[in-house]
């Protein structure tokens, strides 16, 4: 399935319903995504992994991520 | 903080019960994903204040998310090439912006090992914004060291933003990391189905 169907009908569903939903979506939201991590990892698990090289990219992309948004901000954003 | 531990058990038990059991759970991880998704949007469309605060904090707050989109993306291309990891997945990792409860387990339902790099690379993102923040802000503006972040300055980092920013930059902070969280679940998958 699409992820943009559950996306859109949750956006329309809570834009129209948005004053009669009185339960805060932090609860469903944190329970499905425990799950949701349990799951992933049952699936990484399946897999062999090498840690260290793991480790390295993720740093990596955190790094460059961080670095790239501050360059274009202090380069391209004026008060 | 107590919650990441609980992230982070669930991911490790998860991986000790895939290595070590041959359980199989069928679909349950893409109801799981669905929902997830489908709380998020009813999440986002329960958000009525957003037109009037950016109205408030003007332009500033539009260039800040532009930035860390443009920002992000290319930092996740120079280390794709320098990781010689795929294009596509380099982008996809990087557009999560820090969301990585939502970027980790998307890529899985393509890619188990894309999905952990993700989770990491996303929950490594917030780690080194909550250790280097309080740095950056003594040789960068601190408003524009919020796009460190990425989405998490919404939540998780707002905090952080406001004792060292200062309150003033508290509603740039959440309205940047609003307007992230708003744009990463359709430009991850919009990443993955293009390229």
């Amino acid at each position: 399935m699409n992820i943009f169907i559950p996306l859109l009908l949750g956006i329309a569903v809570g834009y129209l319903l948005g004053n009669r939903i009185k339960v805060s979506m932090d609860k469903p939201m944190s329970v499905a995504l425990l799950f949701l991590i349990f799951f992933m990892g049952v699936k990484a698990g399946r897999v062999e992994i090498d840690a260290l090289k793991l480790f390295v990219s993720s740093f990596i992309f955190a790094l460059f991520t961080i670095l790239g948004s501050l360059f274009v901000a202090l380069l391209g954003v004026r008060r | 903080m107590s919650f990441l531990y609980l992230v982070v058990s669930s991911l490790l038990l998860g991986m000790l019960v895939g290595k070590y059991t041959t359980l199989d759970f069928g679909n349950l991880y893409e109801f799981m994903l669905y929902l997830l998704i489908f709380t998020i949007g009813i999440d986002i469309g329960k958000s009525k204040g957003l037109r009037e605060e950016l109205k408030k904090l003007g332009k500033l707050s539009l260039l800040l998310p532009a930035s860390t989109v443009v920002g992000s993306l290319a930092g996740g291309f120079l280390a794709s090439l320098l990781l010689k990891v795929p294009l596509k997945w380099g982008l996809a990792i990087s557009a999560g912006f820090g969301w990585y409860s939502l970027t980790g387990p998307l890529l899985a339902t393509y890619s188990p090992i894309y999905g952990v790099t993700g989770f990491l690379a996303n929950l490594t993102r917030e780690i080194l914004t909550i250790i280097f923040y309080p740095l950056a802000i003594k040789k960068v503006p601190k408003e524009k060291a919020i796009v460190m972040g990425g989405a998490t300055t919404m939540d998780t980092t707002l905090p952080l933003m406001a004792k060292f920013g200062g309150t003033e930059i508290t509603l740039l902070a959440f309205v940047h990391g609003f307007v992230l969280t708003a744009i990463a679940p359709f430009l991850i998958p919009l990443i993955l189905q293009l390229l």
